[in-house]
């Protein structure tokens, strides 16, 4: 833990962007999140953390209801996206994921062409009139995954011929193209080797300044390089929650000390 | 992380030798298993070899000649007190005349040919020389001067076919022997055929008709042909595909990507995996009761049989189109859904592309299947003799009676005649050509459209 770097962080006290209030999670028979709060903010980057099976992944994919493509899953508690309850009845899910994106822990680029994966998004979703404006938000959306330098001149050729780290900042281009408000990422960087992993942190850093970010990640150090907030799972609960600095450096629950430290795990 | 407790560790190896270069008796076994587990896969795959290799040799062997034909080049002169008495040339009058007519013509050509040639064999009467050529002669030559009534008092050059015997002589299939103890032919008839051949005007050559013709009586199997066969199953094929293709696909789709898993899809599910294993007669019985009687469809005709075989396929293509479309990797569909595609979006944009190779092999597999099935169209009536060509398409011809390949295989190989044997052999080859083109299409289209991910 030695090396692990808490930068400055510019914590201001933002209104919260989603609030989570009595989460519960069942598969089948299975409690797999117990009454979870939270509330996370805008314009920030919040980490969950914790061992695996304590239900952090679980919870990411109740913030776009991605949950509803598992038959046995049930979800209840209210999550509200600026105020508006999403498992409220008249709430399609569809247009629920165009404001919230989503990027995997595999990266999971569509056999198509690099321009073709980014257009994906727009296009289902109207977002543009005419080829050029497409053109533009394509353009758009891979420099601000800083893929464009790389990509630029093989628009046309597959997404999957690119490398892993490429093509997972190709799925976040894919992500951002929707303009979506709130970024789940699942673990974005478990398939990536260092470098890779580092320009994935980079872009997620700079993605703050548009959309508030959720992470899942197993590596702590992960959690403590790029995120303001962190939540700690563990069995089912949310256990604490609070500045990653604090977290890491202060934990008040016995729990998140000795996960940090390594005991548990 | 966890503590390591040193009574988790397995008790030391059982040590036969120490060496490394040695091998031990446990390891030995281990080897010979391994060694007589690839013996019994080499002993099983040349049994099938060795099998197919017999059915192929045995066919080909037999079928093979089924494409030739021993044909007499004639020069007849078209008599015109004989083919038209009155001498008007009106259909009506010409049609008078009977086969038995034209067949006199033909047999006096062929003894004036031997005549002016100073051909004979003694104990052939000339009227044992007629029966050198096939009844189905007469009939064409009749055809082609009702048909142009000018050839009438012409010379013309005709290739008659050589009856069957004949045609078996020069196959092989008829020997001196064998004519001896046969009432339809005589040893003598044989030697007269090595002088027509010696003479040249008795040939044998590639016989485009047996792909062409219609069926023919027990009599002349010399003129039978699988022209109606092939275009009813043509007719059926299209049929089928055209059928079982969004039928099967629609509901694949639909059981796979949008059914809810309760107890009704599983029953659903379960009743698609028993039709596939119901025996095909079964559904014969079906066709005849629901669409014979019950629809009252026309019997024989390819548009039952294409039922039939579209619900005899169906349940087959759900169940590889199922299959195909869960082979398509969940994170595509996690990946479209994420993006905001609703379920149709993500099906149709994304899962369906990727699985389409698997559905087209599928089907093409499956309709090479119903290439092949015989029983249910026995029960249908498509076993009938069929003597005329179904109409186009357009014309109502899916409604017209037919054949089809495999049943013609069945039928031909029920007559009495050896020389029907042939032609079902000649059939089979016919089947094994249509089953292998749709078998490389199926893999020409696999390599073709695969993506990978």
């Amino acid at each position: 833990m030695n090396d692990m770097r808490i930068v400055e962080r510019d914590v201001n006290t933002q209104k919260a962007k989603i609030t989570a209030r009595g989460v519960q999670v069942h598969y089948g028979t299975t409690h797999a999140l117990k009454d979870v709060n939270v509330d996370i903010l805008a314009n920030t980057v919040t980490a969950f953390i914790g061992p695996s099976g304590c239900g952090k992944s679980t919870f990411l994919r109740c913030l776009n209801r991605m949950n509803d493509t598992v038959a046995s899953a049930r979800v209840s508690g209210e999550i509200l996206i600026d105020g508006e309850n999403i498992y409220d009845k008249r709430v399609d899910p569809v247009q629920l994921r165009a404001k919230v994106g989503m990027v995997f822990q595999k990266p999971n680029p569509f056999p198509k062409s690099i321009y073709d994966n980014v257009a994906y998004g727009p296009k289902i979703h109207g977002m543009t009139r005419n080829k050029a404006e497409l053109d533009e938000i394509v353009e758009k959306a891979l420099r601000k995954a800083a893929l464009w330098n790389e990509a630029k001149d093989r628009l046309n050729s597959p997404g999957t011929g690119l490398s892993g780290g490429q093509q997972q900042r190709l799925c976040i281009a894919r992500a951002i193209a929707t303009a979506p408000e709130v970024l789940l990422m699942d673990e974005p960087c478990s398939a990536l080797d260092p470098i890779a992993t580092a320009q994935v942190e980079e872009l997620i850093d700079e993605l703050r300044a548009s959309f508030s970010v959720v992470i899942v990640t197993h590596s702590m150090q992960q959690a403590a390089r790029v995120s303001q907030r962190t939540a700690f799972f563990h069995l089912g609960n949310l256990v604490e929650y609070g500045e990653t600095g604090t977290i890491f450096t202060n934990p008040s629950d016995p729990r998140t000390e000795s996960y940090i430290s390594g005991r548990i795990g | 992380m966890t503590d390591a407790t040193a009574s988790g560790l397995p008790d030391a190896r059982p040590q036969g030798s120490s060496s490394l270069l040695q091998q031990d008796a446990l390891m030995k076994r281990r080897n010979a298993a391994e060694a007589r587990f690839k013996f019994y896969g080499i002993a099983a795959i040349s049994v099938s070899l060795v099998t197919l290799c017999v059915m192929l040799w045995t066919i080909f062997s037999d079928g093979v000649s089924a494409f030739r034909q021993a044909s007499l080049e004639l020069t007849v002169t078209l008599d015109a007190e004989r083919l038209d008495p009155q001498g008007d040339r009106s259909l009506e009058s010409l049609s008078k005349v009977t086969t038995i007519g034209y067949g006199n013509l033909l047999t006096a050509a062929l003894n004036d040919y031997m005549a002016e040639r100073n051909i004979s064999v003694e104990g052939v009467s000339p009227k044992q020389v007629g029966e050198f050529i096939s009844r189905d002669a007469p009939a064409r030559l009749r055809n082609m001067v009702l048909a142009d009534p000018e050839l009438i008092g012409q010379t013309i050059r005709f290739g008659a076919f050589a009856s069957g015997r004949i045609d078996g002589y020069m196959k092989g299939r008829v020997t001196m022997a064998s004519a001896a103890l046969d009432s339809n032919i005589t040893p003598e008839q044989l030697q007269l055929a090595d002088r027509l051949i010696e003479a040249g005007v008795l040939k044998s050559a590639f016989n485009w008709r047996f792909l062409t013709n219609p069926d023919a009586s027990d009599q002349r199997p010399e003129s039978a042909g699988l022209g109606i066969a092939i275009i009813g199953s043509l007719y059926m094929m299209f049929l089928v595909a055209i059928m079982v293709l969004p039928i099967g696909v629609a509901a694949s789709i639909y059981l796979e990507e949008f059914a809810p898993k309760n107890k009704w899809t599983d029953i659903i599910e379960v009743n698609i995996s028993n039709l596939a294993a119901v025996p095909s007669i079964v559904y014969g019985i079906l066709g005849l009761a629901i669409f014979i009687n019950f629809a009252k469809l026309p019997a024989s005709a390819p548009i039952v049989g294409a039922l039939v075989l579209t619900l005899m396929t169906l349940p087959t293509i759900i169940i590889a189109t199922r299959a195909s479309l869960r082979a398509v990797p969940p994170s595509i569909r996690d990946a479209a859904l994420g993006v905001g595609a609703s379920k149709m979006q993500t099906v149709f944009h994304h899962v369906l592309p990727l699985a389409a190779p698997g559905i087209m092999t599928g089907t093409i597999l499956g309709l090479a299947s119903a290439l092949g099935e015989t029983a249910p169209l026995l029960l249908i009536g498509m076993v009938a003799f069929v003597a005329n060509y179904p109409s186009s398409p357009l014309e109502g011809g899916f409604f017209d009676p037919a054949t089809a390949l495999p049943v013609q295989v069945y039928s031909w190989a029920s007559r009495s005649d050896p020389a029907f044997i042939e032609r079902s052999s000649g059939a089979i080859i016919v089947l094994l050509a249509f089953l292998l083109v749709m078998n490389i299409l199926a893999i020409v289209l696999r390599r073709r459209f695969e993506r990978r991910w």
